[in-house]
């Protein structure tokens, strides 16, 4: 065997310019597949992240009703505690259960502030400010100030927010809200902190206030539109979720439903199906390259008809002649998986430092995306797309290598 | 007990609905040590005749008795073990791999064996190259020797297993007469030296000349067959 792949890699230079041509088209393939699994990967581990913090959490209890009417920012479908428990009980009970971490209530509504020119409008969201700073990635977005306290009339803005109300951290504001009873009130806060972030969520939209101010004001004490749980691993929230499910139907909250990140959002279920979707792409990407490959073998397999003749007369089995042709193609298919799954890295390692900006294609589309996707730099991906580009082309390679071995003897030998 | 014995070989080739023989009844013995000629005008079936006595093609009709045991049922991998430790051959275009060294085309032929250790290669490979007068050009590739030297190398290739059979299918047919010479004076004393039996297909009287036995072909059948002391 070792002196078949003696002569398999020293065959490879025979056309040097056609094996580089194969060994370019692979490592070109296999490029492409470690920068876009990166890109993916960094685009839908971002996303995931972004939605379980800023939406779904692990798992999330919601009144039924709400599920329809969240777009409007209902108040009358809130989660308001079990037949004989309060929320904080019930809140309680929840961070007990095994593989519950943290439990995080969350009490949207809408709101606006006026400036001399228009009606600005935002999304008011009442929270436990050092839970979120837990949770989610709020400290990093937290560009000047600090996050909501209990009990305090304060809020946290995004800059682009503050820019257009005209206000930055210090400055108070007045804002307009309809309550709980349908009353239409305004209370003024103290801007306590300014959040810059690449998420026009949190830079345009989103304003947060400690919840107890933001029950006091709605009219709705203790209770919250969202409960977000969230697990020790979010792969295994769908685990957790029958003894939650199990909780609230024996406490009475049927009308509660719990819903994994995952069965929660269409968007994020969107984003599953494409994953599985681009991993045919990868296979396909491979096996165009790999006609290349086969284009070049079934040539050398033209060009060597003779020696594959004269091979065959020293004694050499159908058998060793296919290994030889395999082997061949494996040496192209191993140095240009090598050589693209170096390049990908190299390319995924630069950009997972610059990102991409796709601000412009995210301007009018309604999803939670990090509008700068920072490619993910892993040596898995490289390890995958390297596996990928040798089983493929190898794979492929059998199909010359195949009427190579063929051949009969006295045939290959009269061929000129 | 002869190395060879053919009985009423024939060969049919089949070329769309019609069949054309290639042998029709060949019957021939040949000793161990023979250096033998077979001669005859383009398509009286030297070559298939060649063919068939090197485990190359399968016959028609008739029987192959190879060293003692006949060879017309083995399938195509135990024909390929027969090559291989038994045959050796010479072409008339050299066939030599052109990425190995003129040493590295000899040890291809042995390391199918596999029974020598490396050093053992070595130094067989290289006294087999000095015999054949190419122990300077060992690692010289095909393309840097003569037709000449390529022969000799392709030679040292058939002879390096020391098989029972050398078969030669024209090998001076590409070389001048004084190569020609060269290269048939060196099978002659490998034939003497060695006691293996070379049976060559040409049309080269130069061959025949050197020849111990001339076994003439004509539309399939042996039209003569003379020895020569």
């Amino acid at each position: 065997m070792t002196f078949l792949i003696n002569i398999a890699f020293k065959n490879m230079f025979r056309n040097k310019l056609r094996t580089i041509v194969s060994i370019l088209a692979i490592a070109f393939a296999v490029m492409v597949i470690v920068f876009t699994r990166g890109l993916i990967d960094g685009m839908i581990g971002d996303t995931y992240s972004l939605y379980i913090h800023y939406d779904t959490g692990h798992i999330k209890i919601i009144d039924e009703e709400y599920e329809q009417k969240e777009k409007l920012l209902s108040l009358n479908y809130t989660v308001k505690g079990l037949e004989n428990k309060s929320l904080s009980e019930m809140q309680a009970d929840l961070s007990e259960m095994e593989g519950i971490e943290m439990v995080i209530p969350r009490l949207k509504f809408g709101a606006a502030v006026s400036t001399e020119e228009e009606l600005v409008q935002m999304l008011a969201w009442g929270v436990d400010g050092a839970k979120e700073l837990k949770f989610t990635n709020l400290e990093r977005e937290l560009s000047q100030g600090r996050m909501v306290e209990p009990g305090q009339r304060e809020v946290v803005m995004g800059s682009e927010l503050l820019k257009k109300i005209n206000r930055s951290v210090g400055e108070k504001v007045t804002m307009v809200y309809t309550t709980a009873f349908s009353s239409f009130q305004g209370a003024t806060f103290e801007i306590v902190g300014e959040i810059q972030s690449n998420l026009p969520l949190l830079n345009e939209q989103v304003v947060f206030m400690p919840i107890d101010t933001a029950q006091n004001l709605l009219y709705l004490n203790d209770e919250a539109t969202e409960l977000l749980l969230v697990t020790e691993d979010r792969e295994l929230a769908g685990e957790f979720l029958p003894q939650v499910r199990n909780y609230l139907s024996q406490g009475g909250g049927n009308n509660y439903l719990a819903q994994s990140w995952k069965e929660g959002n269409t968007f994020i279920q969107l984003l599953e199906v494409s994953e599985t979707i681009y991993n045919f792409i990868y296979l396909f990407l491979v096996l165009l390259s790999s006609i290349v490959v086969i284009n070049t073998l079934v040539m050398i397999v033209k060009e060597r008809t003779q020696e594959i003749g004269m091979m065959s007369a020293l004694g050499l089995k159908s058998r060793e002649i296919l290994q030889l042709f395999i082997l061949e193609g494996s040496a192209m298919a191993l140095i240009g998986s090598f050589l693209g799954a170096l390049g990908g890295g190299a390319l995924n390692y630069y950009l997972a430092g610059v990102g991409f900006d796709y601000s412009a294609a995210f301007e009018d589309i309604d999803v939670l995306m990090n509008p700068v996707i920072y490619p993910t730099y892993k040596v898995e991906h490289m390890l995958f797309a390297f596996a990928i580009g040798v089983v493929v082309t190898t794979l492929t390679a059998i199909i010359p290598a195949r009427r190579a071995a063929k051949l009969e003897p006295t045939e290959a030998l009269r061929e000129i | 007990m002869s190395l060879i014995k053919l009985t009423g070989l024939e060969k049919i080739y089949q070329q769309g609905k019609i069949e054309v023989p290639a042998l029709r009844g060949i019957d021939m013995e040949i000793e161990s040590g023979e250096f033998t000629t077979i001669f005859g005008p383009s398509g009286s079936g030297k070559t298939t005749l060649l063919n068939m006595i090197g485990c190359l093609d399968k016959s028609t009709a008739g029987e192959i008795v190879f060293d003692g045991h006949s060879i017309n049922d083995l399938n195509s991998k135990e024909l390929a073990e027969v090559r291989r430790y038994n045959l050796g051959f010479v072409f008339q275009s050299y066939n030599l791999i052109p990425v190995l060294t003129a040493f590295e085309n000899v040890e291809f032929a042995i390391r199918l064996i596999d029974k020598h250790s490396k050093k053992e290669r070595r130094d067989k490979v290289m006294s087999l190259l000095e015999e054949v007068g190419l122990g300077d050009m060992a690692d010289r590739r095909p393309n840097e020797l003569s037709g000449g030297q390529k022969q000799r190398v392709a030679i040292a290739r058939a002879l390096i297993k020391e098989p029972k059979l050398v078969l030669a299918d024209e090998p001076t047919a590409n070389l001048d007469s004084e190569t020609s010479k060269e290269v048939l004076e060196l099978m002659k004393e490998m034939n003497e030296e060695l006691n293996t039996t070379f049976i060559f297909s040409t049309h080269d009287p130069q061959v025949m000349d050197y020849a111990r036995r001339l076994i003439e072909i004509k539309d399939g059948k042996i039209s003569k067959d003379q020895r020569r002391d």
